[in-house]
């Protein structure tokens, strides 16, 4: 993935997240993965187009989904209904379109897709055709993994 | 995505007296054919599933509904030029053959055409770039000739080819572990360690592609230690280190040199056609990124140049963009080109001009590589750093990603199989072709 790409998807998603949860957070290490993964169990979905192809996932078990939804809106959110699965779908598209911002300022020009979410036990992710850019973020609320893969169209 | 065949037949049905027909393609811009019997049905596909270790004109397999099929690349195996070699979407024919169903790939399928069987002319030697042992005849259908190839031939049993696709070999198949040449002396023993300590401190594999080099710095090593008083064994890191020094290419995290620049520039050709696609792999901090992209400005002014440049190493290449080097670490041939720009005094950076040539990302060789076809790869320093297993799949790529007369540039102390490469040597550049069979 091209380096400039990095640090907006990084950098938006420390400001969205401390923004709206009022949480510390922690990066953990950067790493690349291309082999097909297990889920956690929420995952949101954006695609991305224009110079480039790609998705963005954002992905985390279902405490930690119920957790950032519960100090999102305020209350205490106890299953996975249609406002934390909006609450969840929303964080996602603030972080993405952040991200997407950030790189048009840069001079790349990105879209995005309206944004996706899928839950469920025993999921699994593979597109062994794009190398992806997990970016893992630990908060008290739980832990959450961007998984950005893009490639150039060439 | 596949057409069927009866669609294409439409406007051939009224040709009187047809009791033959071909589906026509262009392979290297010339026409041949294919008889449509031996054809199940034709598709357009972007992507294969590459399978490592094969012959370079095995593109890969292919899904057909459930069946693996494999996918070979017909230009390659006849050492045809590719027309487009950028094409999104690959025209490949499945051919359905006694004993195997595989798909080809070609450049352009045309149509099909229905001819007489009295009209197919015996082959002659002279009318293709492909063995006329492989040809069954040849025919002419609206004043164009149609060389028509013998699928059986080609793929049966009898050849070479076959073992290529026999599946049990296939999925049973491991990577040939690279031993090291183990002779029973006192001296090999010694050495074997050495390879091993050099594995455990600093991921060095010892393989036929630095042997040589090893075995020499080897021998040089002992004399240093044992006239010192030492071991001759590595003991921490710092002594891998200090045996690998003498390993690393000139230039290894600088910027190349004017030697180094006039002897890479005496390997190149003359000029190239439109775009100069380079991969770079492990590119660091950029060094020589941006090197190969000033040396091939300064040579080629009007190409367009494409430099792909990755690393795995975050922190590196995360600076490889914004690279800011001083003044006395600038060869003059980029001064003199004016390729830099003065940041503050005696820190200089490149230019747009050459920035922009460059595509700088965070990347793992080892996972999918989706580049385009390759002029020039430069991979100094890189291979022997990999697993065995993983030097000749990335070899391997090498050779499927280069185009014709692409040259891969090579540490001063690798070694390519002379059977396979042809060495190109220029003073302190090494680079490698590959070798037409």
């Amino acid at each position: 993935m091209r380096v400039e790409y990095i640090n907006p998807f990084v950098e938006a998603a420390f400001n969205i997240l401390k923004e709206v949860l009022g949480t510390e957070l922690t990066r953990g290490e950067l790493y690349l993965k291309s082999s097909s993964q297990p889920v956690l169990g929420v995952t949101a979905i954006i695609g991305l187009t224009g110079d480039v192809e790609g998705r963005v996932l954002f992905d985390m078990t279902e405490e930690t989904a119920l957790a950032i939804a519960s100090a999102m809106n305020g209350e205490q959110m106890t299953k996975l209904d249609d406002l934390t699965k909006a609450t969840i779908t929303e964080l996602a598209n603030m972080i993405t379109a952040q991200a997407v911002t950030k790189l048009s300022e840069l001079g790349f020009k990105f879209d995005i897709t309206p944004p996706a979410i899928f839950t469920g036990k025993k999921m699994e992710v593979s597109d062994v055709s794009v190398e992806a850019l997990i970016v893992p973020i630990e908060m008290p609320l739980g832990k959450l993994e961007i998984n950005v893969a893009v490639r150039e169209k060439n | 995505m596949s057409d069927t065949i009866q669609e294409l037949t439409e406007e051939q049905k009224l040709k009187k007296k047809i009791d033959f027909k071909i589906i026509t393609f262009s392979l290297g811009g010339k026409e041949y054919a294919i008889d449509i019997m031996k054809i199940k049905e034709i598709l357009k596909e972007s992507k294969f599933t590459m399978v490592p270790n094969t012959a370079p004109f095995v593109r890969g397999v292919h899904n057909l509904r459930g069946e693996i099929i494999p996918i070979i690349d017909l230009r390659k195996m006849f050492h045809v030029p590719i027309m487009d070699p950028n094409k999104r979407e690959e025209d490949v024919l499945i051919l359905k053959l006694e004993d195997i169903t595989l798909g080809v790939i070609v450049d352009q399928i045309d149509r099909v055409v229905g001819i007489a069987k009295e009209e197919i002319k015996p082959p002659h030697p002279l009318f293709s770039d492909i063995n006329v042992k492989y040809i069954s005849g040849v025919v002419e259908s609206d004043s164009k000739l149609y060389i028509i190839l013998d699928v059986d031939r080609i793929f049966g049993k009898e050849e070479v080819l076959a073992s290529t696709y026999d599946r049990e070999e296939r999925i049973e198949y491991k990577a040939p572990e690279k031993e090291i040449k183990v002779k029973t002396d006192e001296e090999d023993i010694e050495f074997k360690f050495v390879a091993e300590t050099l594995v455990t401190f600093k991921s060095f594999y010892v393989t036929d592609l630095n042997y040589e080099w090893t075995k020499r710095r080897f021998e040089e090593w002992k004399n240093l230690r044992t006239s010192a008083g030492e071991k001759v064994q590595l003991e921490n890191a710092s002594d891998a280190e200090n045996f690998l020094r003498p390993f690393y290419s000139p230039y290894t995290g600088m910027l190349w040199g004017n030697d180094y620049k006039e002897n890479l520039q005496k390997i190149l050709p003359e000029r190239y056609q439109g775009i100069i696609n380079v991969w770079n792999l492990g590119c660091g901090k950029g060094y020589e990124s941006y090197s190969i992209a000033a040396i091939l400005r300064d040579r080629y002014k009007n190409n367009m140049i494409k430099v792909w440049a990755n690393d795995k190493d975050l922190l590196n290449i995360s600076t490889a963009p914004n690279l800011v080097v001083s003044k006395d670490q600038i060869p003059s041939f980029m001064l003199d080109n004016g390729f830099v720009e003065e940041v503050d005094s005696g820190r200089y950076r490149f230019k747009r001009e050459i920035k922009d040539l460059i595509t700088f990302e965070y990347h793992d060789v080892l996972n999918r590589n989706d580049y385009p076809k390759q002029d020039i790869i430069v991979a100094r320093d890189i291979l022997s750093f990999q697993k065995p297993d993983k030097q000749e799949w990335l070899i391997d790529q090498f050779k499927t990603m280069l185009n014709e007369g692409g040259i891969v540039i090579l540490g001063l102390n690798e070694t390519l199989p002379a059977k396979e490469w042809y060495k190109l040597q220029e003073g302190n550049v090494i680079a490698y072709k590959v070798e037409k069979y």
